[in-house]
């Protein structure tokens, strides 16, 4: 790797491809399974697949019967396709991330008050692990929740919260930002669900009041604009990173 | 049809909002900017969510890009400025922020596609229409995003387009039943009692829940009408004749007035936006003897019509367009598309 991050050797930065030892052999390698028994007719399926997928020399290196008419597979194959990194753009936004401990300091040199948060899984949505890992004392992956905060006030409502529900424990406690959980996306529930959350917000007269975050496996930034948040967390978001963002932000709209 | 020489006459921000995600929103927007660019019309364009983009990212289908000519002003975020094909003059940073970044307001100096966005809160919203404004834009155009349509408040837009069509519902009757809904809530009748008017007024207007008795007004102790359900039934007394909601109107705060209180009085609230109520819960409500008030109403300046969803089924568009004029009452009606 070179020091900026960038392979070496003779990257061609307009057509990359997988890397397996040696620059565009464009090897891979795919884990599946296929609801088919175990034997050589599902190997081959298996090739078959890959074949489709665009992969050339496809070999599968591992099988295993799985039983009740179902095999896992592990195959290798040579990617046929290539990308265009130069032409890539997306869509970013950048909170830079305090520690948990950088975070009290923070509340304590820029806001010299109790940050009152307050979280709910919305709708009928009964998923509680996502925003427990957000807000429960405990935390997730070792990062500890809000509640273990000093300077945080974090009100966790649970799951199946009434968007009325949680406007009116925002507006009771004075909560300074609003976390919502969507798990469930069947149908897209989640999009009505959360703009019927934001316009409810607006009517009440409080949008310019709190900082409102969502999250969720299929949340993004770009999602949370177009709904009318101020931030979203996807996957493998973090309290720290949630905690950053409502602290910065307050600040940076003079709520405190 | 010149819609946007006619809108121009009268209004200077309007805002295009949905009745579900995919109504055909940035196709009514792109018209307008193509009759724009004809006749010399100095437009600025921002959006309370995105747009511009070329898939949905919700439902991964195509959408279609926009276009902005020269000397157009719109905003849009940091994170999406090199996102735009047309070279943008950035105006000024603004005090706004988004998921997506600092929003900034930027001159078209280039002609070609833009993404934009642009601040999420209505309040923000009206602060970036008026600059646009002031900086000589003849009219803003705000598009929606999705089905949020809080951008409709009178004190934000000067009147609204109101896009619907197939993605709202498979059924043509539905897509009637639910568009004109909005529009009949859009047109509630004002509340034309002036004393109570000045009362209101005289608490900011937003301010504090409000219970008007046959003599004298009461400001009963709570913060919001959400969730207050025997707070409010128990402030309603036997003299009670309104209820004015500085906030939303929804169907728990009506759930929560017993049947006999809820004949006796009305509901007044500051605009139709304030309004959570779906078109089923609301016949039914009128029924029990609901009546609801706005201080002020939202002009409707025209209604258009999709006949395509995104699951790829489409109504047909002559039986769609006159099935929404039968019911219109005197709105305009149109499908952009076929309007040129
Ligand atoms: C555990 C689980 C359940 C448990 C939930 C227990 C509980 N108390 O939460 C039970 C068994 C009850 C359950 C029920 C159902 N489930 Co379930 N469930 C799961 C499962 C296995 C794990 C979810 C989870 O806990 N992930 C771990 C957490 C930590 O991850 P996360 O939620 O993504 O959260 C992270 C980020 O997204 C983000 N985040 C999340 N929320 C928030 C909020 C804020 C403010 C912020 C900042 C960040 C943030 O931060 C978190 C930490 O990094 C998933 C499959 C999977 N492997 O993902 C299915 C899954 C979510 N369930 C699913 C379904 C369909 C259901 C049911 C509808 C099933 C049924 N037919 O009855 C019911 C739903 C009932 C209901 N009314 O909601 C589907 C959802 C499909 C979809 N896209 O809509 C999934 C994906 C399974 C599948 N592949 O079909 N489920």
């Amino acid at each position: 790797m070179g020091a900026n991050g960038i392979a070496v050797a003779k990257v061609d930065l307009k057509n990359i491809k997988p890397y397996g030892d040696t620059m565009n052999d464009g090897m891979m390698e795919l884990t599946f399974t296929l609801p088919v028994p175990y034997g050589p007719e599902a190997d081959e399926a298996a090739k078959i697949l890959g074949r489709k997928m665009g992969l050339d020399e496809v070999s599968v290196v591992f099988s295993k019967d799985l039983g009740q008419g179902f095999t896992f597979f592990a195959m290798y194959g040579k990617c046929r396709h290539t990308v265009d990194f130069t032409a890539i753009k997306v869509a970013k936004a950048d909170v830079e991330v305090m520690s948990r401990e950088e975070c009290q300091k923070y509340i304590e040199n820029n806001i010299r008050r109790d940050v009152v948060v307050v979280g709910a899984t919305t709708g009928t949505d009964a998923h509680t692990v996502g925003i427990d890992a957000i807000m429960n004392m405990k935390g997730f992956h070792g990062h500890y929740g809000l509640e273990r905060y000093k300077g945080i006030e974090a009100i966790n409502m649970g799951s199946q919260v009434s968007n009325e529900a949680l406007v009116a424990k925002a507006i009771e406690t004075g909560a300074d930002a609003i976390l919502v959980s969507q798990i469930v996306t069947q149908k897209d529930v989640h999009i009505s669900n959360m703009t019927n959350l934001v316009e409810i917000i607006e009517a009440e007269g409080i949008r310019s009041r709190v900082v409102l975050c969502c999250g969720g496996p299929r949340i993004s930034y770009e999602l949370a604009q177009e709904l009318g948040y101020d931030a979203g967390f996807g996957p493998h978001s973090y309290a720290e990173e949630v905690a950053s963002f409502v602290l910065t932000e307050m600040v940076r709209r003079k709520l405190v | 049809m010149k819609l946007l020489r006619e809108l121009s006459k009268k209004y200077r921000v309007v805002s295009v909002v949905g009745m579900a995600k995919n109504a055909g929103k940035t196709t009514v927007l792109n018209y307008l900017i193509e009759e724009a660019a004809d006749e010399g019309i100095a437009l600025g364009i921002t959006s309370t969510g995105r747009d511009g983009e070329r898939k949905d990212i919700v439902t991964g289908t195509d959408k279609p890009g926009i276009y902005l000519w020269e000397d157009t002003m719109v905003t849009t975020p940091s994170g999406l400025y090199d996102m735009s094909e047309a070279g943008l003059e950035i105006l000024r940073v603004t005090e706004y922020s988004g998921a997506l970044g600092e929003i900034l307001l930027c001159r078209v100096a280039e002609a070609g596609y833009v993404q934009t966005a642009g601040p999420v809160a209505t309040a923000d919203q009206r602060g970036i229409c008026r600059e646009m404004l002031d900086r000589g834009a003849d009219m803003v155009l705000v598009d929606g995003a999705v089905d949020r349509r809080a951008i409709a408040a009178p004190e934000a837009s000067d009147a609204v387009i109101l896009a619907t069509g197939a993605a709202l519902s498979r059924s043509v009757a539905k897509v009637v039943e639910e568009t004109m809904h909005v529009a009949g809530l859009y047109r509630l009748p004002e509340f034309s009692d002036q004393a109570a008017r000045r009362i209101i007024a005289e608490n900011g207007n937003s301010g504090r829940l409000t219970v008007f008795e046959k003599k004298g007004a009461r400001f009963p102790d709570v913060t919001t009408g959400l969730a207050a359900g025997g707070v409010l039934n128990e402030a309603i007394g036997n003299e009670t004749k309104y209820v004015y909601l500085p906030g939303a109107l929804t169907e728990g705060v009506v759930a929560g007035v017993s049947p006999s209180k809820l004949k006796q009085i009305a509901f007044i609230v500051k605009n139709p936006t304030k309004i959570f109520i779906d078109s089923a819960s609301w016949r039914l409500l009128r029924k029990k003897g609901l009546r609801v008030r706005v201080l002020k109403n939202v002009e409707i300046a025209a209604l258009t019509v999709n006949p395509r969803a995104p699951e790829g089924y489409s109504f047909d568009r002559a039986a769609l367009l006159s099935a929404m004029r039968e019911a219109a009452g005197g709105i305009p009606v149109l499908d952009v598309r076929y309007a040129g």
